[in-house]
């Protein structure tokens, strides 16, 4: 597994010799780049989930009126995405009517990539995770997975950050995260149909799977993530009375929308189900969202007696 | 009259490990919390074996062991926990309410059908 999370972001720059530029920057900052065809960037940001940011040309639109309605209007659909604005000449939003201004979060030059790389550290990469806490969580989802949806294979991709706050599918699960180095929710996130059709092979001998078997399996997978997750970085540590903070969360079913209060950024990792039978598949999301507190220094990985360690599974008898 | 009691707010666990024991010739009852599991406890003198989880609303399973050995004053019932948790701290508090074994989950029945097998007879 790739130990460093990658971020998706939205190219919306029409100077050919300067994508070539881009392309290379973000696979030195390990950026995934999707380039956007003129026209169909609300379209894209209708349909594309786990977005982290923009990066955005100040001659993208015919127009000096066209890019600066574009950028209103993409800003509008999702404040939640920063936009850094490429200028021709400075880096700079200071000369940028207020209208236009409060659109960006940061303005870079083509010739300085470094001021880039500062806003994306600023904005996009700002939490910094563990490389043993990313391949502890791919591992311990993976088989939670593993052992609730047998015979489905089981694949992930490389984590990513995300400050998008758009839900994906119609289904997802929320339980809190406590431990004293970190507090938030881990939210886990999948379509429905797809799922029943696949548990409804998987359980060839029982005719009617509904969507209260995949609610009830989604929340028994969730419950054993958190289980590993405690086990592996809490351990008894977690039973210090839990701190009072808390912060209300907003969901909106109309927008599929979710906030937890933060401006942080979320750790995602996407992992497929496929039935090695006929290739269906379906997509289950992992989002980690440390929103209450995030205190990496203070990580540790709980070190067991190693004679002492029973297989998950087996009887320990007292 | 069941031998085995399975207590798991998760239906998909409660499915799982009834029907696994079931087709192994096993008698079973199933309870939804720790609440239902004690009040199904004391309606079924036949259970030899109660299989519970730890975390579950209304009452936890560590207290629903504690009071069956306590309130209940049950000493012969044999008490599994199977849950994610596999804290010292909890399996301590487990084992001084008299529990005889923990599994931590996924549930793996083959693997533990021959003690429980023993432990509902």
């Amino acid at each position: 597994m790739n130990a460093n999370p990658v971020s998706k972001i939205l190219v919306l720059d029409n100077d050919a010799e300067h994508l070539a530029g881009i392309k290379s920057f973000c696979e030195q900052n390990n950026l995934v780049p999707m380039k956007v065809r003129r026209g169909a960037e609300m379209s894209v940001l209708r349909t594309n989930i786990d977005l982290g940011g923009i990066l955005y040309s100040e001659d993208y639109g015919a127009t000096a009126e066209q890019t600066a309605t574009i950028a209103a209007e993409i800003h509008a659909a999702r404040p939640e995405l920063p936009i850094i604005l490429r200028r021709n000449e400075q880096a700079t939003l200071a000369d940028l009517p207020e209208a236009s201004r409060r659109n960006f979060c940061a303005a870079y030059v083509a010739s300085d990539m470094s001021e880039l790389r500062k806003v994306l550290g600023e904005y996009i990469f700002c939490l910094l995770y563990p490389n043993a806490l990313l391949r502890g969580i791919a591992e311990i989802t993976e088989s939670a997975l593993q052992s609730q949806c047998r015979p489905l294979s089981v694949s992930m991709d490389t984590p990513y950050i995300v400050r998008d706050r758009v839900i994906f599918g119609e289904l997802f699960s929320l339980i809190p995260l406590e431990s004293p180095w970190c507090r938030g929710y881990m939210m886990l996130q999948t379509e429905e149909s797809p799922f029943i059709r696949l548990l409804a092979r998987q359980r060839s001998a029982a005719a009617d799977i509904g969507f209260r078997n995949v609610n009830d399996l989604l929340s028994e997978i969730t419950n054993l993530i958190w289980g590993g997750f405690k086990n592996r970085y809490v351990g008894d540590d977690g039973a210090r009375a839990p701190k009072q903070v808390q912060v209300p969360l907003i969901v909106n079913h109309e927008h599929k929308y979710i906030s937890f209060g933060t401006e942080n950024p979320q750790l995602c990792f996407r992992f497929v189900l496929a039935d090695p039978a006929d290739g269906s598949t379906v997509a289950v999301y992992a989002r980690f969202i440390f929103n209450l507190s995030w205190a990496p220094e203070e990580f540790r990985e709980i070190q067991q007696d190693v004679a002492g360690l029973v297989d998950s599974g087996a009887l320990e008898l007292f | 009259m069941a031998q085995i009691l399975v207590v798991d707010d998760s239906s998909t666990v409660r499915d799982e490990v009834s029907a696994f024991l079931r087709n192994a010739g096993l008698n079973v009852a199933t309870a939804v919390d720790g609440k239902d599991g004690l009040s199904k406890l004391q309606a079924d003198p036949g259970i030899k074996l109660v299989v519970c989880d730890v975390n579950m609303p209304n009452m936890d399973g560590l207290t629903m062991v504690e009071k069956i050995r306590g309130e209940l004053n049950n000493k012969a019932v044999n008490l599994i926990m199977l849950t994610t948790e596999s804290s010292p701290n909890m399996k301590e508090r487990g084992k001084a309410a008299g529990v005889k074994g923990w599994i931590v989950k996924p549930f793996n029945g083959p693997a533990v059908l021959d003690a429980f097998r023993k432990l509902a007879s």
